[in-house]
């Protein structure tokens, strides 16, 4: 191969690092984040990105195991974190509305 | 400022709010570096220089205590030395213990004849990758792996001038000296040197006395040292007539100079090969790193030589690698033995160059908390089948182990855990390879992958107690297995490797 795995996937994190700010700064706009909201989505974004970071280089060097640990580990924790910011996101103008 | 000498051997450090900051702060470097404007390569400096700062402890001594009574060995008092040289023992009146002679015939024979192509790892196509992995060991530096120094490459003899039967033949020390405008800069371009030869890790430290064999047995004749020296004079058949057991002992006094100097190289081992112990494949990858060592610290020698000073490359022969590996800050002692390297973990073999060049900056020893993680881990203890690894909690002067009495290399006096050297070559015995399994499942032990860099600092930045937790999610996430046929399969597929010339 000519360019190696390991290249890919830090191009790629770059790219999906960039869409994840953007996305979060374009919401910011809309639903103006709490403090909670913002610790929450941010955690979340990082454990996710993390997680594609370590699984992708996990598999690259021939340990499926610790791959999918890794999916377990920082994944599942990270898509909760992201859901429940989205949560927090949207509550907010309701309760203010209230 | 690094952070200064602790006390060695303090107790396990009670949970502390500063170890928790550590990687906290770190993360605040990070991103202020990366709010500000400065370049990659500085912001990956400051970066790093502050993880060593947090994470690294610098010694100004040797970081492990040597009591006053130590006594350094002789190269005969080594395993193998004593196992596979037990005449020249005997000759010069020494016992032998019979069972460790008859471990290291079968280990022999075992490894260099057989083979069986029904056992997974042990077939003739395995068997052929070990040959040719210590092909270049066994031509160049020979007996060197079981400590015999003055050897082919390895040779002790400071020629100063070209030899007139050799074409080529750089192997000579130069008239005139180099010189360095300062320490820095000649210990800058020794580690260029020796990096580009081959070497993975390079340190530099002063010649210890106490690593040092105190005496050599050689009783291979000087004339059969060397593969082509020219035809034989009349002094050397002379000499090869009258070669006897009187002529096998020789000491530092028969050395060519005095060492003030000694360059210490680490070179990995394959991580596939390593992760299939034990295997005649496993063992090849530790062939392979015999013979970069016999490579590599002879080109080093030569440079040194016509640099103008003295030189002699070693691999295990001359002294103790680990120690003077710890000296020259390429690593930490460990529960297994064996130098843990912050790169690549045990998986290293170690060389040195001896030489008389000392204006030169040298290095200090460095310890990340290897010997901290080692009281909880034992991981290798648990993976040696015969129980040859020490379960104490804590590192002691002398051996704790069963065979502790009748122990050989061993070495007494100096705090560290004792590895019961007897059941360990047993094995080797049985399985007709090195084993290896406690190296390939320590935790330590990792392709050189950025992730793995960074659980090693949360490791080394971690108190006590997380280690044993650290050692659990390692097993948890499936690294470090032994006897694992898969791995055979892995270290052959083509998989990832690129053979295709791009
Ligand atoms: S090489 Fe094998 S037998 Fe020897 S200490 Fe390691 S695991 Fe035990
Ligand atoms: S396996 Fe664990 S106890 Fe053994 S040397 Fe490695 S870190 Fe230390």
């Amino acid at each position: 191969m000519i360019f190696s795995g390991i290249e890919i996937l830090f191009f790629t994190l770059g790219v999906i690092t960039t869409l994840a700010i953007g996305t979060t700064y374009y919401f910011n706009k809309k639903l103006t984040f709490t403090a909670g909201t913002w610790a929450t989505l941010g955690l979340g974004i990082f454990l996710l990105i993390f997680c594609i970071a370590w699984s992708c280089s996990s598999v690259l060097e021939g340990e499926p195991r610790a791959a999918s640990m890794g999916l377990v580990v920082f994944g599942i924790p990270g898509l909760i974190l992201l859901l429940l910011g989205r949560k927090l996101a949207i509550k907010k103008p309701i309760s203010k509305q209230v | 400022m690094a952070k200064k000498e602790i006390k060695l051997n303090e107790n396990d450090p009670a949970v502390s709010r500063r170890d928790f900051l550590k990687i906290g702060s770190a993360g605040a470097v990070l991103g202020a570096v990366g709010l500000s404007s400065i370049t990659k390569d500085a912001a990956a400096n400051r970066l790093d220089k502050h993880l060593v700062d947090e994470l690294v402890t610098i010694h100004d001594e040797f970081p492990v205590e040597v009591r006053a009574d130590y006594v350094p060995p002789r190269n005969w008092d080594h395993v193998q030395y004593r196992s596979f040289f037990a005449d020249a023992v005997k000759a010069i009146g020494e016992e032998v213990d019979d069972e460790i002679v008859a471990d290291g015939q079968a280990f022999a024979q075992k490894m260099n004849f057989a083979y069986d192509d029904s056992k997974i790892g042990y077939t003739k196509t395995d068997k052929a990758l070990l040959a040719g992995a210590w092909a270049m060991n066994n031509f160049s530096a020979g007996p060197s792996p079981a400590g015999v120094p003055d050897f082919g490459v390895n040779t002790w003899e400071q020629k100063t001038k070209k030899n007139p039967h050799a074409l080529f033949d750089n192997d000579y020390v130069a008239k005139e000296k180099a010189t360095f405008k300062s320490k820095q800069e000649a210990a800058n371009q020794i580690k260029r040197a020796a990096k580009l030869y081959g070497a993975d890790l390079v340190g530099i430290t002063r010649r210890d006395k106490r690593w040092d064999y105190s005496k050599f047995l050689n009783p291979i004749p000087p004339l059969a040292r060397k593969a082509f020296a020219g035809p034989p004079s009349p002094e050397q058949l002379e000499e090869l007539h009258n070669w006897g057991p009187d002529k096998f002992v020789t000491d530092w006094s028969d050395f060519p100079f005095v060492p003030k100097t000694v360059i210490v190289m680490a070179f990995e081992m394959d991580y596939e090969g390593i992760s299939t112990s034990p295997s005649l494949v496993g063992s090849a990858a530790a062939g392979a790193g015999y013979s970069k060592m016999a490579k590599t610290p002879y080109q080093l020698a030569v440079y040194l030589k016509n640099l103008g000073y003295q030189a002699v490359s070693a691999g295990n022969d001359m002294g103790l690698s680990v120690p003077y590996a710890i000296a020259a800050g390429l690593g930490e002692g460990s529960r297994l033995g064996q130098v843990v390297s912050y790169k690549y973990g045990p998986r290293v073999r170690l060389a040195k160059v001896y030489t008389d060049f000392d204006f030169v900056e040298y290095d200090t020893p460095k310890s990340f908390g290897v010997m901290d993680f080692c009281k909880k881990c034992m991981r290798c203890a648990d993976a040696c089948p015969t129980k040859a690894i020490s379960y104490d909690k804590e590192p002691s002067f002398d051996p704790t182990h069963e065979n502790k009495d009748n122990a050989w290399y061993n070495i007494k006096g100096v705090k560290k855990y004792h590895v019961d050297a007897r059941k360990c070559f047993k094995l080797w015995g049985e399985l007709g390879d090195d084993c290896g399994m406690c190296m390939a499942s320590c935790p330590y032990n990792k392709p050189n992958f950025w992730h793995h860099r960074l659980v090693d600092s949360i490791t080394a930045a971690m108190p006590g107690p997380v280690h044993s937790f650290m050692r659990q999610m390692d097993e948890v996430f499936g690294y470090g297995n032994v006897e694992d046929h898969e791995s055979i399969k892995k270290f052959y597929s083509p998989k990832g490797k690129s053979y295709d010339g791009h």
